[in-house]
């Protein structure tokens, strides 16, 4: 065969060198010669016979060692592999074919997309969480039967008793029992039956004052109120202690327990599944979900504010009432970082109560009498009792004060 | 130019070598690291591959270098795909939660599932990364039914809970022979040949001197106790846990409870390094692939080496990380001071000591992904020998790659592997 000049030069130019190939059916090694032609790479036996030819467009860069070329055929079943070490073919293959990436622009692109995906995944996230998870706990709880909600009260009631009854004070757990009690408990009937009939629930209401030193109360999915000793005392009026039980009440009317159970669960959902499991994912799970947590409950807890206001209002009570017991119980205790409280600031709740609270009272909503007997409702222990110490409790489905 | 220069050289057939770099490794780990914590988790699917890339890639046998031909992005499709299984199930267990109809039965029944789910999302992760790796031009391959694999590991993993240990050696011979049993490389089938009584007798004397002190501290503590007295206890109190924690501190003889108990965990602790060489040793001498076997050279010394080199790591790290720690709790305290009370104070605040957190955390993590795991990988590979290599020249192809859906699940339910 005779060649041109032209040709023999372009020849005698081409790129070629040493490199192994597996043909993919079988895992034997063929050294081989490979020619860099001006539209591929010609694969040449140790016989100087050409085994393959592989087109530029088709050729992939598979993983391989440093100073390594491991090629492979895009689109083809087989894992056919050719392995180039000599840097000079190197060079002049990666030149050629522009599939292969020679810098990495293409595969650093991905990865810089992948990251500001990720960063967009975050904010939707934290819209979703912020805005979306109390959005859709207000669209569902409709749907949610008031006997599953009864259920879910009695599963927390049995929880939330053990942990709080100390079985210490050697007397009754609920006060209004004994016989000094009965005129108290009358007296606290009374003062929630007014508010129930003003209120006109779809659920039945309960009211228990339990034997607890803390000035708190907090309500139960169902319609179950639980009183404090301590709220009691600390209370001056009735027109105060109705304000907390009204306060209450508007937590079972707006179905706060289930709502909150429904909060915490998209919470979850949310970040649970869709934050993979890495180092250290954990604490951050922890940290959003607690901040968000706390949000939801500042606008619960405003809302059942409101509710209290209102709700004294139609009753004739003095809804100011309300804002005065909650300065008296928190006059100087720190509340800590603001982004973690699950009820807004004492101060913002006074003034926005003040700011509700527009009706004049008329006349206590108790008369002197029944107040006295109310504040007597848990009549004093036998000597010798410690009061059991007080447990934080955090379950979710519960209401405080 | 000859190509003699290429081919691999003739002593080389029946080695075993690590081509890698340790320091590329430790950029290629706080790289990711950092790019996992940037992301909050999405990158690990990217880091994952790039990992493995690059171990595969760097691991030579007879001559030539395993490749890893798997994509982040298939990882990405198998953990939505393991969602969108494991969300309805989610809801599910939601939705019986709320309605109140948990039972001691159905939370049993619920645990060993996901127990279940998890063995069988392990076996799917391996197929995965068999089926993935390359060599010469031919997949490894792994068939078998996963829900097989799960019932026999669940099965085995109750006895091994159930005998203290006794039973770990058998539990991973059966294992092991399920798994190369169902595990090819082209046409040449695998098998493992490790033999669980062999384990059991060479790591008998072990299981004794870990088992021994926490018996003679049972022994002591039911000899000691007042039985009536603790029964009183725990049905007058509902913190069960504190009486029996108070009992076990500070109730009679709890100085010989304690000493056994302590004694217990510090030869575990010795020993491990020991007990992680005897394992691999045992596991690569079992490994078979038709003609081809392995045998395992890893001197104890080397693994122990390895642990104290980590524990040097992480005493260096611990002592930054410190300094760092002090900083940044005078800057939250400065941050968290009464007359600065913002909403954006404290959200910095809050968001410095979660990236404290999560700094230590992800350091001491990539610390023990380099001098513990890469290293052992290292050591692993380049111990062992291989013998009737030639039958590797002549493989025929067979087999398909799998979806990633496997790995999606393990990684999903946390129990995700290299």
């Amino acid at each position: 065969m005779t060649v041109s000049a032209p040709a023999l030069a372009s020849h005698f130019a081409m790129p070629r060198g040493p490199g192994v190939y597996f043909d993919g059916m079988s895992s034997a090694r063929n050294d081989v010669w490979i020619e860099s032609t001006e539209t591929g790479l010609r694969i040449i036996s140790v016989d100087r016979l050409v085994i393959a030819t592989w087109r530029f467009e088709e050729l992939r860069r598979v993983a391989s060692p440093d100073g390594v070329l491991r090629l492979g055929r895009a689109g083809d079943v087989l894992l056919a592999r050719l392995e180039i070490h000599d840097q000079a073919l190197i060079d002049a293959i990666e030149e050629r074919a522009d599939t292969l990436d020679r810098t990495g622009a293409v595969e650093r692109a991905l990865r810089r997309k992948v990251v500001v995906l990720s960063f967009a995944a975050m904010a939707s996230l934290t819209v979703t969480a912020v805005f979306g998870v109390p959005a859709l706990a207000n669209r569902v709880i409709p749907f949610i039967p008031l006997s599953v909600e009864h259920k879910l009260g009695n599963a927390v009631d049995a929880q939330i008793r053990s942990a709080l009854d100390t079985h210490h004070l050697g007397a009754s757990f609920e006060c209004g029992r004994g016989p000094d009690e009965a005129a108290g408990r009358a007296a606290l009937d009374t003062l929630v039956g007014r508010l129930d009939v003003a209120a006109a629930l779809p659920m039945s209401l309960r009211v228990d004052v339990i034997r607890r030193p803390e000035p708190n109360a907090f309500a139960l999915p169902g319609g179950h109120i639980y009183a404090f000793e301590g709220l009691i005392d600390k209370a001056q009026s009735p027109d105060e202690l109705a304000g907390v039980l009204a306060h209450e009440i508007g937590h079972v009317a707006r179905r706060d327990g289930t709502r909150t159970v429904l909060q915490t669960a998209g919470l979850s959902f949310l970040f649970g599944m869709m934050l993979g499991d890495f180092v250290g994912g954990g604490a951050v799970v922890i940290a959003a979900k607690t901040v968000l947590r706390s949000s939801y409950s500042r606008v619960v807890e405003a809302a059942a504010d409101a509710y209290s206001v209102d709700l004294i209002g139609k009753v004739g009570g003095d809804a100011h009432a309300l804002g005065v017991l909650l300065a008296r119980i928190v006059s100087d205790s720190d509340e800590g970082m603001k982004i973690l409280r699950d009820h807004p600031e004492t101060k913002d709740r006074i003034s926005a109560i003040n700011a509700m609270a527009t009706s004049v009272a008329t006349a206590p909503l108790l008369d002197a009498a029944s107040w006295q007997a109310l504040k007597h409702v848990c009549a004093p222990l036998a000597a010798g009792s410690t009061g059991g110490q007080a447990r934080r409790q955090g379950d979710g489905a519960t209401q405080n004060r | 130019m000859t190509t003699a220069g290429v081919s691999a050289p003739v002593d080389a057939a029946g080695a075993v070598q690590f081509l890698g770099k340790e320091s590329a490794y430790w950029r290629l780990r706080i790289k990711g690291a950092a790019l996992v914590m940037l992301t909050l988790g999405l990158y690990r699917f990217w880091l994952a591959t790039d990992v493995r890339r690059y171990l595969w890639s760097n691991t030579e046998i007879a001559g030539d270098t395993l490749e890893y031909d798997g994509l982040a992005t298939e990882l990405l499709v198998g953990f939505l795909y393991a969602i969108a299984i494991l969300v309805p199930l989610y809801t599910v267990i939601a939705v019986v939660t709320l309605a109140n109809t948990v039972s001691l039965p159905s939370v049993a029944f619920g645990l060993l599932f996901l127990a279940l789910v998890g063995q069988y999302s392990l076996y799917r992760a391996r197929r995965y990364r068999l089926t993935r790796t390359v060599f010469r031009g031919l997949r490894f391959d792994q068939h078998g039914s996963p829900w097989s694999y799960a019932l026999r590991a669940l099965a085995w993993w109750s006895l091994a809970v159930l005998s203290i240990g006794i039973a770990y050696p058998w539990v991973q011979s059966n294992l092991q022979r399920f798994k190369m049993r169902h595990t090819s490389y082209g046409d040449l089938a695998g098998r493992f040949e490790g033999s669980g009584s062999l384990l059991f007798l060479r790591g008998l004397w072990m299981w004794f001197l870990v088992i021994g002190p926490i018996v003679v501290a049972v022994g002591t503590l039911s000899a000691v106790t007042d039985w009536d007295a603790l029964g009183d206890a725990l049905a007058h109190d509902d913190d069960t846990l504190g009486v029996l924690a108070g009992a076990l501190l500070f109730g009679p003889a709890h100085r010989v409870v304690l000493t056994c108990l302590g004694l217990s965990a510090g030869i575990a602790l010795a020993l491990y390094p020991l007990f992680q060489a005897m394992t691999m040793r045992w596991w690569v001498s079992g490994l078979r692939f038709d003609g081809v076997s392995a045998t395992s050279h890893l001197r104890t010394a080397q693994v122990y080496v390895l642990y104290l080199r980590f524990a040097l790591f992480i005493v260096l790290f611990a002592t930054v990380a410190a300094v760092a720690g002090t900083l940044c709790i005078f800057i939250i305290a400065a941050l968290l001071r009464p007359g600065l009370d913002s909403d954006a104070s404290e959200i910095a605040a809050t968001a410095l000591t979660v990236c404290l957190y999560i700094g230590t955390a992800l350091g001491i993590s990539v610390i023990y992904q380099v001098a513990v795991s890469y290293a052992m990988w290292r050591l692993t590979a380049r111990s062992v020998e291989l013998s009737g290599t030639e039958r590797l020249a002549n493989v025929r192809a067979e087999g398909a790659p799998s979806s990633a859906l496997g790995e999606g699940l393990a990684d999903a339910l946390g129990v995700g592997g290299l």
